[in-house]
């Protein structure tokens, strides 16, 4: 396997870890603003905010972060 | 913003997400790239931003604020039939938005201004109402501010012109004297009382 189909890899990777985190948050904060309840706030903020957060660094340092081979 | 308008972007954020994680190698090409940074990091935030805007919004309805049991009383002191009961009077009368009547008369309340503090203790309710115990009866963090009545009233020809208003005017704007005071406008919630009076049924 050469350097680039390593780095593709590794780059593939990291985008399908970032975009599941990302949509699980979107879809935690979107079932959030349908339940009209305290709670719906400390879930969209500490659960929907924390996998959105995960997500974006995940997707970030993929994006700085030295190829692996 | 309308929680419409939250959806439209959660909606279209999840459908980039989804492709970008159905088919990684399109970012590859520079447009793949541009996408891929509007679907993992631009369409996010603004998701979050507006997201939290409009939890804001919502946690200043009246519904949110009697979701709480211990806040059940304070909801039917608002439909006394008893004019001079402050909060039902207003209530009752349309001088505060109804959907929003906490609210209105408690604008310093926990998440909304206050600072760290306020956003804390907010949370601590949260936290009282459904893991520890929540501290009985209800009490203000601090004594009602005048400022809460003024912002309607201050200018308002009826309490100028009114002459025990006219001569303490100094010490209620100035908050040395309070409108909730004893021999004032003290019957204001009244909880602990509420359940046997006699309550007004609002005609839809």
């Amino acid at each position: 396997m050469t350097e680039t189909q390593n780095q593709n890899e590794f780059i593939s990777k990291r985008l399908r870890l970032a975009g599941l985190l990302i949509a699980l948050g979107l879809v935690v904060e979107g079932l959030s603003l349908t339940w009209n309840h305290p709670l719906s706030f400390v879930a969209f903020l500490a659960i929907g905010g924390l996998l959105l957060l995960l997500g974006i660094v995940v997707y970030l340092t993929a994006l700085v972060s030295p190829r692996q081979s | 913003m309308p929680a419409a308008a939250v959806f439209a972007v959660l909606l279209i954020s999840l459908v980039i997400v989804c492709l970008l994680v159905a088919r990684p190698a399109i970012t590859a090409a520079r447009g793949g790239k541009i996408l891929a940074f509007l679907g993992l990091f631009i369409f996010p935030v603004l998701t979050g931003v507006l997201g939290f805007e409009n939890h804001m919004e919502r946690s200043k309805q009246t519904r949110f604020c009697l979701s709480c049991h211990i806040m059940e009383p304070y909801g039917k002191s608002l439909y006394v039939d008893d004019k001079s009961y402050i909060p039902a009077a207003h209530f009752q009368n349309n001088r505060v938005p109804r959907d929003e009547a906490c609210y209105t008369c408690h604008t310093d309340y926990t998440l909304y201004t206050g600072g760290f503090k306020a956003k804390v203790r907010g949370l601590h309710h949260i936290y009282a109402q459904y893991i520890g115990k929540p501290q009985q009866p209800v009490k203000l963090y601090h004594p009602f501010n005048n400022r809460e009545c003024l912002h309607c009233h201050s200018g308002a020809r009826s309490f100028e012109e009114g002459s025990i208003h006219a001569a303490l005017m100094d010490d209620i704007k100035s908050n040395k004297m309070s409108c909730v005071s004893s021999g004032c406008h003290d019957m204001v919630h009244n909880a602990a009382q509420v359940n046997g009076l006699k309550q007004w049924s609002a005609q839809p």
